[in-house]
C-alpha cells in the first residue's frame, strides 16, 4: 500500500524547543493512501518546510521521509518527475502559478503532463468555484482568490495518491471555502487518495483521520 | 492532444536577443557551406589528379640516381648492395630495386621492314616494380625469344625521328608486331642472336627491360666485368612527397625525377590549401555554435522561474531538455540543406563551366560530403541537447 514515512523528520535549521513541542517532527509515523491528515501549525513552526520535504524540494532536514520504502533524499530529478506527475500533487501556499499565462494555460500545462480528465472538466470544475469567467484571464491579474482556485484545479488534473495542501483557502471566503473543499474531496476520493492538509488552524469541514500539530 | 514542444515553447523567451540567435544561423551557414565545400574540392583534385600520378596499387614508384656533380663526375656513381639495402630501409621507403644493366655489347636491328640498326641497352628490375607486367614476360634458359617491356618515352622519341630517317611510325598496338634482332657479343669473339619482341610498353620506367633471369644468365655468359651494379634505384612509396624521404634523399645526394612528383606536389600543395581553409570552416562553426550556447544560456536564464515552474509540476529535466533542443532541429535541418544545395550548385558550375572537358568528375557531390553534413547535423543536434540539459539540471 502506498505509504509516506516519517522517521525522525526535523528541519535542521529549527528551534530545539519547537521541535520538543512537536507531534509530528522528531516522530516516526505514516500517511497511507486514503487517509485524511490534518496538520495544525502556527507560523513559523516549519509548516511550509514539512510540505516541500514532503513533494521532494527540499533536503535540509534530518531524519528520513521514506515514499513507498523508497527515500525521498534519493530519489533522483527524472524519478521525482514521475512521481509527481502521477502521485503527488501539490496546491502551494504562494500558488505558483505562470503570471504571463491565462488561468486555462495554467491549469492545461498540468492537465497535459498526466491528463486524470478530458478537457471540458476544466470548466466544468472553474464553474463550480466560480471562475469560469476568468479562464482566459492573465494570472497575474486575477485576484489572490481566483488565482488560489486557479492553483486547487490545477492540483486536481492529474492522478495522484496524495495531494497536498498549503494553506489553501487562506484567500477564500467561507462560501468558496466549503466548495473548493467539496470538490478537493471528491476528486481525491475518486483517486482514493490521501489528503494532508496544513493549516495555521484546523478546517472544521475537513474531516481528518489524524490530526497533528507541529 | 499530446505533449509537445507547442505547449512548452510558449513559457520560453526564446523570441529575445534576436540578433544574436539570427547571427548564429548565418555564421553556422557560412561555416557549414566552405566545410562543406572544402570536402568537395579536396576529394575533387583527388579525382582530377589522380590519374596523373605514376602509381600502381597506390604507391608511387620513382627512379633515384646519384647526382652527378663536376666533382664526382670521374667516379663510380652506381649504387652498391649496400647502397640499396640503406634505401630499403629509409624512412617513407617502403622497397628498393635496383636496375641492372647489361656488361656486354648487344645491337638491334628490325630487319628488313625497318631497316634501323642501333647499339642498345638492356636492364631489368624486379617484375612488381614495372607497371605492365603481361604473362609471356618471361625466359628460359635455351629461349630465342626474350620479351622486352619498352619506355612509352622511347617509342615517342622513335616516332619523332622516325619520318626524317624514313621510318615508319609505329603504334603502341603495332609495335608488338615488330620482330627485333638482338645480337649479343662476348669476350673473343662469342656472338649470339636473339629475337626480341616487344610485349608491353611502360609509363614508369624509362628503359629497354628484359626478364631478369635473362639479363642474369647474358652478364654471366657474355659480360666482361665483375659483379653487375646499377646506376639507377627504384623506390616504392606511399608519398612521393613525404618531407623525411625528400630530405633523406637530398642528405644522400641522390637525384629523383621531379617531374613525376610534380602533380602529387601540386595536389599536396592544393589539398593543403583546401585542408587549411576546412579548417577555418570548422572554426567559423565553433564561433557560431558558441554564439548559439550564448543565446540558449541568456534564453534559459530568463525563462528560469517558468522552466523551475514546470520542473516543480513534475515535469522531467530529461524530457524538457529533448523538447526544447528538438525547437531548432528543423533551424539546423534548414541550415544544412541550404548549405548541401549551394555546394552542390557550386559542384555543378565548377565541373560544366571549368571543368567540362574531365569525365573523372561528377557534378554531383561525392556522398562523403552527404556524409560530413549529416554528421554536422547530428552534432550541432547534439551539442545543443546536451547543453540544455546541462542548463535544466543546473536549475
Amino acid at each position: 500500500m502506498t505509504q509516506i514515512h516519517l522517521q525522525q523528520v526535523a528541519p535542521v535549521f529549527l528551534e530545539a524547543e519547537k521541535l520538543a513541542n512537536s507531534q509530528l517532527w522528531k516522530q516516526s509515523l505514516s500517511f497511507a493512501k486514503g487517509g485524511r491528515i490534518q496538520i495544525v501549525a502556527p507560523s513559523g513552526s516549519g509548516k511550509t518546510s514539512l510540505i516541500h520535504f514532503l513533494y521532494g524540494m527540499r533536503k535540509d532536514y534530518s531524519g528520513t521521509i521514506q515514499f513507498d520504502q523508497q527515500k525521498m533524499s534519493d530519489v533522483d530529478a527524472e524519478e521525482m518527475a514521475v512521481i509527481r506527475s502521477s502521485q503527488l500533487s501539490i496546491i502551494f501556499q504562494d500558488l505558483r502559478l505562470f503570471p504571463d499565462h491565462s488561468a486555462a494555460e495554467n491549469i492545461s500545462i498540468k492537465r497535459l503532463l498526466a491528463p486524470y480528465h478530458k478537457e471540458p472538466k476544466i470548466e466544468e470544475m472553474a464553474r463550480h468555484l466560480g471562475i469560469h469567467s476568468k479562464l482566459g484571464q492573465l494570472a497575474k491579474t486575477c485576484s489572490y482568490g481566483e488565482q488560489q482556485r486557479v492553483a486547487i484545479i490545477r492540483a486536481l488534473q492529474q492522478p495522484f495518491d496524495f495531494l497536498i495542501l498549503d494553506e489553501p483557502f487562506s484567500h477564500l471566503d467561507e462560501r468558496n471555502r466549503q466548495k473548493a473543499m467539496e470538490l478537493i474531496e471528491a476528486e481525491a476520493s475518486d483517486r482514493k487518495a490521501a489528503i494532508i492538509l496544513a493549516d495555521l488552524k484546523p478546517i472544521e469541514y475537513f474531516k481528518a483521520d489524524q490530526l497533528y500539530k507541529l | 492532444m499530446a505533449l509537445s514542444v507547442k505547449n512548452i515553447v510558449p513559457y520560453l523567451h526564446i523570441s529575445q536577443n534576436r540578433s544574436s540567435r539570427v547571427f548564429s544561423y548565418i555564421g553556422l551557414g557560412i561555416g557549414v557551406l566552405l566545410l562543406l565545400c572544402s570536402v568537395q574540392m579536396y576529394i575533387n583534385i583527388n579525382e582530377l589528379i589522380h590519374d596523373k600520378n605514376p602509381r600502381k596499387n597506390g604507391f608511387d614508384y620513382i627512379s633515384v640516381t646519384k647526382t652527378i656533380t663536376n666533382e664526382n663526375m670521374g667516379g663510380d656513381n652506381r649504387f652498391s648492395a649496400e647502397d640499396v639495402a640503406e634505401l630499403k630501409t629509409a624512412p617513407g621507403i617502403l622497397d628498393a630495386a635496383p636496375l641492372v644493366s647489361n656488361q656486354f655489347r648487344v645491337k638491334a636491328s628490325a630487319g628488313n621492314i625497318i631497316p634501323f640498326s642501333t647499339d642498345l641497352f638492356l636492364e631489368s628490375v624486379q617484375n612488381d616494380f614495372i607497371d605492365t607486367v603481361p604473362q609471356n614476360f618471361s625466359w628460359q634458359p635455351g629461349q630465342l625469344d626474350v620479351p622486352i617491356i619498352f619506355s612509352a618515352d622511347f617509342l615517342e622519341m622513335y616516332n619523332v625521328f622516325a619520318p626524317a630517317q624514313d621510318l615508319p611510325q609505329l603504334s603502341q598496338s603495332s609495335i608488338s608486331a615488330v620482330n627485333i634482332i638482338l645480337e649479343c657479343y662476348g669476350a673473343n669473339g662469342v656472338k649470339a642472336d636473339y629475337r626480341g619482341r616487344i610485349v608491353a610498353v611502360s609509363d614508369r620506367i624509362n628503359s629497354v627491360l628484359v626478364p631478369e633471369n635473362f639479363l642474369q644468365w647474358a652478364n654471366k655468359s657474355f659480360g666482361m666485368g665483375p659483379q653487375a651494379t646499377a646506376a639507377r634505384v627504384y623506390i616504392k612509396t606511399v608519398d612521393a612527397n613525404n618531407a623525411n624521404l625528400l630530405s633523406f634523399l637530398e642528405k644522400k645526394n641522390y637525384h629523383v625525377n621531379k617531374d613525376k612528383t610534380k602533380f602529387g606536389r601540386v595536389k599536396q600543395i592544393l589539398q593543403g590549401i583546401v585542408s587549411g581553409l576546412g579548417g577555418f570552416a570548422l572554426l567559423v562553426i565553433l564561433l557560431a555554435m558558441m554564439l548559439f550556447s550564448f543565446y540558449l544560456q541568456l534564453m534559459i536564464a530568463r525563462s528560469k522561474d517558468n522552466l523551475q515552474l514546470l520542473l516543480t509540476l513534475g515535469y522531467s529535466p530529461g524530457w524538457l531538455s529533448k523538447t526544447v533542443a528538438r525547437k531548432w532541429l528543423p533551424v539546423y535541418i534548414g541550415i544544412v540543406l541550404i548549405a548541401l544545395s549551394a555546394t552542390q550548385i557550386l559542384q555543378y558550375i565548377f565541373q560544366q563551366r571549368f571543368m567540362a572537358a574531365r569525365d573523372e568528375l561528377s557534378p554531383f557531390l561525392h556522398p562523403v560530403v552527404l556524409g560530413v553534413a549529416a554528421i554536422l547535423l547530428v552534432l550541432c543536434v547534439m551539442v545543443n541537447y546536451r547543453l540544455i540539459k546541462k542548463l535544466l539540471y543546473k536549475l
